[in-house]
């Protein structure tokens, strides 16, 4: 049982990440910088329970206000350029803060243990929800609770007028802003939600891991924030949440027995999905027709 | 005023060390530029395949004792082999309008590589043969290592060898042509997938002249260099300005000189970090990089 707890558990983050990429993706931004902020957050939030002694829910709620902020910073310079040149940007950022917390050596002695972050060597011992008894079907919900509440968050945006004004810009810039759009306030605004995002979904990680060190926060953590939407599509957040579904649960551990070769697998996946597909699993013609399947039948039950 | 002078000599001399390991970041730069100024599209891919090349030249020894010069050769026809390869998976396919998705199939191809890299090697570093790693010129203060000024000298008639093969003959033509107006040569009667491919072996020799340096500098080749090199080829191309080649080399240049000033100064693990703070910098001040002409283009 808490082998699928922890699955859950799993694919709620890597759910955080994706809609944290999601949010920017409907300006039509492509961030790579998501694993940036994800790192962030989970430093952040760690430092305050371990070094700290901070409870999990204040810790959590700094380490995304400051991956907030943090994208909410780079935002403004970032976005002046878009496209490639942004995925560019975004990589170098993700990088750099890598290499930050791969510096980062903050060691205290409580409870005579040393504990914090250790450089080269990772931050380990990450013991909030241990050390104070949670079992581990609280923590699935705990998680859980975040991952429902920005979901819904989100899915109530899309149907207000920020979400409209997200997709506008994302379909046509120029038009967007002869309407009256301040493109940059736009996107630095969806970058700030989608950095708050990823923070959660990081000081979430750190906590259900209990380690982390610089190698969790690569491009390829990057890779799967960004691949999650563009898998699942843009109509609605329950795409992303379908493909890190696909991705972790049937992909990566329906997989497990074929051992390290997975990995292979991913990266030809991708360029598979991509040939077929070149705008997502589920891309507007997809959504559309699924919709129409779903019309047929409530038609059909309509008339019984 | 002595401790100065030290100083001083220090980091000249890491500032020309530099220099010169930077026609490899040069090489790696220009072929990033090449693609992204025929196609509109990013192929992440590329430094992998750089590197793989390198590795299938290194495999070549395994089956006959060949001297270094051999394997390098080896690396760059692997290396353009793997290139094409790439062309075709990730790009021959994908829409022409959709610079996103030749970007995650680049991705992946690059994931892929990695991948296959480790698992053939057991991710474990591989020797990698040099020249003149014996030879050290000692100019004094200063002294030049051999093998570093070799790889100099190489990435230098690349360069030289690419902008002849630009300018001086009809698949140059037809490149260029392709970069400026992809429709228009296309009326001209010019085979834009096939020059697209061309540009891609091009490159992907140029990518594997450039993995086959860096092994050699370095003396190891692991699949740890994927990463790095493929980060460092994309701040090059911006900072020197996507599509611009003289752009590329200038800036791989400055980029190996500033990355080894600062490896002298704040250490290995520090060292990365200064060369991105470099990056932001040119995003800031300057975003459409050394040589970049237009304001709009993604």
């Amino acid at each position: 049982m808490d082998y699928y707890l922890g699955l859950a558990q799993t694919i709620g983050i890597h759910t955080l990440l994706g809609l944290s990429a999601y949010v920017l993706m409907l300006t039509g931004q492509l961030s790579l910088a998501q694993a940036g902020f994800f790192a962030i957050g989970a430093y952040t939030a760690g430092i305050l329970t371990v070094l700290f002694q901070w409870t999990i829910l204040p810790a959590l709620v700094a380490g995304a206000l400051v991956a907030g902020f943090f994208a909410f910073l780079i935002g403004f310079p970032a976005l002046r350029v878009r496209g490639l040149m942004l995925v560019v940007a975004t990589i170098a950022f993700s990088e750099f803060v890598r290499l930050f917390f791969f510096n980062l050596s903050w060691r205290e002695t409580i409870d005579n243990v040393e504990v914090g972050p250790d450089s080269t060597q990772g931050f380990r011992e990450i013991r909030f929800f241990s050390a104070n008894g949670w079992e581990v079907w609280e923590v699935t919900l705990f998680v859980w609770f975040f991952v429902i509440a920005v979901m819904a968050g989100l899915w109530w945006m899309d149907r207000s007028r920020a979400g409209a004004v997200l997709r506008a810009v994302g379909e046509d810039e120029l038009a967007a802003q002869s309407v009256g759009l301040n493109l940059t306030a736009v996107k630095v605004a969806a970058m700030t939600v989608g950095g708050v995002i990823a923070g959660i979904g990081g000081a979430l990680y750190a906590h259900t891991a209990t380690y982390i060190d610089h190698l969790t926060f690569t491009v390829l953590l990057a890779t799967f924030a960004i691949a999650y939407p563009i898998l699942g599509g843009l109509s609605s957040v329950f795409g992303t949440l379908a493909a890190v579904v696909f991705i972790q649960g049937i992909l990566i551990e329906g997989l497990r027995f074929l051992g390290d070769w997975r990995n292979v697998l991913f990266g030809l996946l991708i360029i598979l999905v991509m040939n077929l597909k070149p705008r997502g699993i589920f891309d507007a013609r997809t959504a559309l027709l699924i919709k129409r399947i779903f019309a047929v039948h409530r038609g059909n039950r309509g008339d019984a | 005023m002595e401790d100065f002078w030290v100083e001083f000599v220090e980091i000249t001399q890491s500032v020309s060390d530099g220099l010169l390991f930077g026609s490899t970041y040069a090489l790696i730069g220009i072929g990033f530029t090449l693609i992204f100024g025929t196609m509109r599209k990013l192929n992440m891919a590329y430094a992998a395949a750089s590197i793989a090349g390198a590795y299938a030249g290194l495999a070549m020894l395994a089956f006959v004792d060949a001297p270094a010069i051999i394997v390098f050769l080896a690396s760059a026809l692997a290396s353009g082999a793997i290139g094409y390869a790439v062309y075709v998976v990730c790009f021959r396919f994908i829409p022409v309008d959709n610079p996103l998705a030749a970007l995650m199939t680049t991705i992946g191809a690059l994931f892929f590589i990695d991948e296959v890299i480790i698992h053939a090697t057991n991710a474990s570093p591989m020797a990698y043969p040099a020249i003149f790693d014996d030879v050290m010129i000692d100019i004094p203060p200063y002294s030049v290592r051999g093998d570093l000024l070799f790889v100099f000298l190489v990435g230098l008639l690349s360069m030289l060898v690419l902008l002849f093969v630009l300018y001086r003959t009809r698949l140059g033509l037809a490149t260029r042509a392709v970069s400026q107006q992809n429709i228009a040569a296309q009326l001209c009667g010019i085979d834009v997938h096939k020059t697209n491919a061309q540009t891609f072996v091009v490159a992907g020799v140029l990518g594997g002249v450039a993995g086959a340096m860096t092994a050699a500098s370095v003396g190891v080749l692991s699949p740890l260099m994927t990463l790095p090199l493929t980060v460092k080829g994309l701040i090059v191309t911006v900072i020197g300005g996507l599509g611009s080649i003289p752009g590329a080399i200038v800036a791989g240049l400055m980029v190996g000189a500033f990355e080894n000033v600062f490896l002298y100064l704040r250490g290995v693990n520090e060292r990365d970090m200064y060369v991105l703070l470099l990056l932001f910098v040119f995003l800031v001040f300057r975003p459409n990089g050394i040589f970049g002409k237009s304001i709009d283009r993604d």
